[in-house]
């Protein structure tokens, strides 16, 4: 039998019974869809995250205190909650001496209530030094950050993010010269930060509080180490240079000699895009997995309702048997309407994961004013119709097979 | 053409044997037009079946142009009956929701005939039946008489050496029956073989021989004195 016969054939099979055929794909339109859908917001997702840390700025190497287990495969021990007071001044100075080294910033944080009238908030506050503003990119919309002098007079000064500002002085109004407490300590607010917005995992990253390191570490939380270190490479230096730099000062630093003994762990911006890249992935496939299992549903359909087609036409069959069909052109025949229903099904589904794709799109940006990428990654559309073309086979294969056994006899007198 | 010798068809239906055949001879020669009769269950249909490579035979040898069926492969059955032989059912066995075209060509899509060739080889099928304004009506719009003479074109769109009809007249009125008959006899006087089952003695007539069938083996086998001749009672 012709490919051109084959399709024309199944093509007028589909079209006779065109209801039962679009009931029939409904299970292969929805589980590609989900596929399509998932794949594309999960990349979404990543282009997002990614975005986000993209934002700290491509030159800044992050040190954290403690060091991981064995080099590679665990989180380094500050991020598993455990304290350690490895970094000290002196490192922020050794590191701020070397020529590879454009900036160092550093701070100390902590948790409590701020509160300014009957109004509170449990926050994060952060003491950092002068220069964290301009290192970490964090921009003052309204008033001013504070200034070294602050830092080394011990001033009650502090620079809000916009969500702790609408919070205890309700949106609008201007929080600037007003005083809040944090820790029984009176801060004086002169600045309120940019907002930022929702950051990767939906943590509210405006709210906060800067006030001067030295604030924070003597009256607030008495200590004399830092959450983390932040270096700025100097731009006529490779990035992964000044890492090898900023280690070998720190062991030096802490009369460190064996590399895997390090009591920090130095992540440039790249090992942590690199490390939540193939969090996202997983997380995609993971979900893409999931639904898959309707394609599954989708094909039992497809194999249900060719397995009743097949008893349906015994007198067809039959027929085309006794004009010279061989069994091989029986199964062909049945295999191709079954392909035929769920590749059509899975263009259905690529089109209408689309349309969700986009509305969703849609919603994000405009509604709620998130910079979400729209996504519909061409693996995911290709991965489609590759898996519902074979979905087709795998669930086509039994009845057509069904099919090209029946003897033309018992098929003819099949009544 | 057709040699049978000993034929036997034993049918197991859930353990229980029927012989439908126990044991039939006989020789049909190219260009014969012989005829089937016999009592409901006696074997008519079964014989035709193997006769026509639908089914095979549980015992006995039936040779084929010279050729045994045993030693012929289930894909070069197909073939034969593809170009070989048309087959005319008692229930015409069209496909309704297609039209007399489709339903035309199907013998043309199992077999090498071109796609570029096959509106010629229809048209000229449709025409001998007498149907030519009726090639792109769906079938199921049809008579009962136009459904069998459509049924004749598509066994003849692949100019088989052998017709043969299982009771083609079982289902249609006299008129119909008469033109399907005229149809038939035309086919024989242009050489072809033609065999033909069938219960009433007028229509079996038409043939030069009649073989009669009882509990699956042969009763008589005789040549008919005056065969009838009906080249002008059809198209009347
Ligand atoms: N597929 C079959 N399975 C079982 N028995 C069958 C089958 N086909 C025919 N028979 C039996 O074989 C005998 C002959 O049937 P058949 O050849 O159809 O006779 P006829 O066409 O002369 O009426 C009958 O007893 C019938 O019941
Ligand atoms: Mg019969």
């Amino acid at each position: 039998m012709r490919v051109s016969d084959l399709i024309k054939s199944s093509r007028a099979t589909l079209k006779h019974g065109k209801m039962r055929s679009l009931l029939t794909m409904l299970g292969i339109v929805i589980g590609i869809s989900s596929v399509i859908i998932l794949m594309s917001i999960g990349a979404s997702a990543q282009d997002y995250i990614l975005g986000q840390v993209q934002g700290l700025g491509s030159n800044l190497i992050i040190i954290l205190p403690g060091g991981t287990n064995n080099g590679k495969f665990s989180s380094p021990a500050a991020a598993q909650g455990i304290i350690v007071t490895s970094l000290k001044q002196q490192d922020v100075d050794a590191l701020g001496r070397d020529p590879s080294v454009a900036a160092v910033t550093e701070e100390s944080r902590g948790q409590a209530t701020a509160a300014f009238g009957d109004n509170s908030m449990v926050t994060t506050f952060d003491g950092v030094p002068a220069n964290f503003f301009t290192v970490r990119n964090f921009a003052v919309q309204n008033g001013y950050p504070f200034t070294d002098a602050d830092v080394q007079a011990y001033n009650h000064v502090a620079v809000i993010g916009s969500s702790l500002a609408d919070t205890l002085f309700g949106a609008g109004s201007d929080p600037v010269g007003q005083y809040i407490q944090v820790k029984n300590i009176q801060f004086r607010v002169v600045g309120v930060l940019a907002k930022k917005g929702t950051g990767a995992f939906g943590i509210d990253q405006d709210n906060l509080v800067l006030v001067p390191i030295t604030v924070a570490q003597k009256q607030m939380l008495g200590v004399d180490y830092f959450t983390d270190v932040m270096v700025q490479a100097n731009d006529s230096y490779n990035i992964d240079f000044v890492k090898a730099r900023v280690q070998n000062i720190l062991e030096q630093d802490h009369n460190i000699t064996d590399p895997n003994k390090d009591d920090f762990t130095i992540e440039t911006q790249q090992d942590v895009l690199s490390l939540l890249g193939n969090i996202t992935n997983i997380l995609t496939l993971f979900l893409a997995a999931i639904a898959s299992i309707s394609l599954i549903v989708g094909g039992i359909g497809i194999m249900n309702i060719m397995l009743v087609s097949v008893i349906e036409r015994t007198k067809e069959i039959g027929l085309r048997k006794s004009v010279g069909a061989t069994n091989n052109d029986i199964l062909q025949q049945f295999l191709v309407e079954s392909v035929m229903l769920t590749f059509i099904g899975g263009i259905i589904g690529i089109a209408l994961g689309g349309v969700v794709v986009g509305l969703a799109w849609l919603v994000i940006t405009k509604v709620f004013a998130v910079a979400w990428t729209f996504e519909f990654p061409l693996t995911a559309i290709l991965l489609a119709v590759a898996v519902s073309s074979v979905t087709g086979i795998a669930f086509g294969i039994y009845p057509a097979r069904q099919a090209a056994r029946k003897s033309p006899i018992e098929a003819l007198r099949y009544e | 053409m057709i040699e049978v010798k000993d034929l036997k068809k034993d049918y197991t239906d859930e353990g229980e044997v029927t012989s439908a055949l126990r044991g039939v001879s006989f020789t049909i020669n190219k260009g014969d037009f012989v005829s089937i009769m016999g009592p409901s269950g006696s074997g008519k249909s079964t014989l035709v079946q193997i006769l026509s490579f639908l089914d095979r035979s549980t015992g006995g040898s039936y040779e084929f142009n010279g050729k045994k069926i045993d030693d012929l492969s289930d894909v070069e059955l197909a073939r034969i009956r593809n170009k070989s032989i048309g087959f005319v059912f008692q229930s015409f066995n069209l496909l309704t929701r297609l039209t007399v075209y489709e339903n035309v060509e199907l013998p043309l899509v199992y077999s090498d005939v071109p796609v570029s060739g096959r509106k010629k080889l229809i048209e000229d099928a449709v025409h001998s039946v007498g149907l030519d304004e009726k090639l792109y009506v769906e079938t199921a719009k049809l008579s009962g008489g136009q459904k069998q003479r459509i049924a004749i074109a598509r066994a003849l769109v692949n100019d088989p050496d052998i017709i043969f009809a299982d009771e083609p007249t079982g289902n249609l009125d006299s008129v119909s029956g008469a033109q399907v008959m005229s149809i038939l006899d035309g086919l024989n006087h242009s050489g072809r073989t033609v065999i033909l089952v069938t219960h009433e003695t007028n229509t079996a007539e038409f043939a030069d021989r009649i073989i009669r069938l009882r509990d699956g083996m042969v009763e008589s086998d005789e040549k008919v004195k005056n065969p009838r001749h009906s080249k002008d009672e059809f198209f009347k």
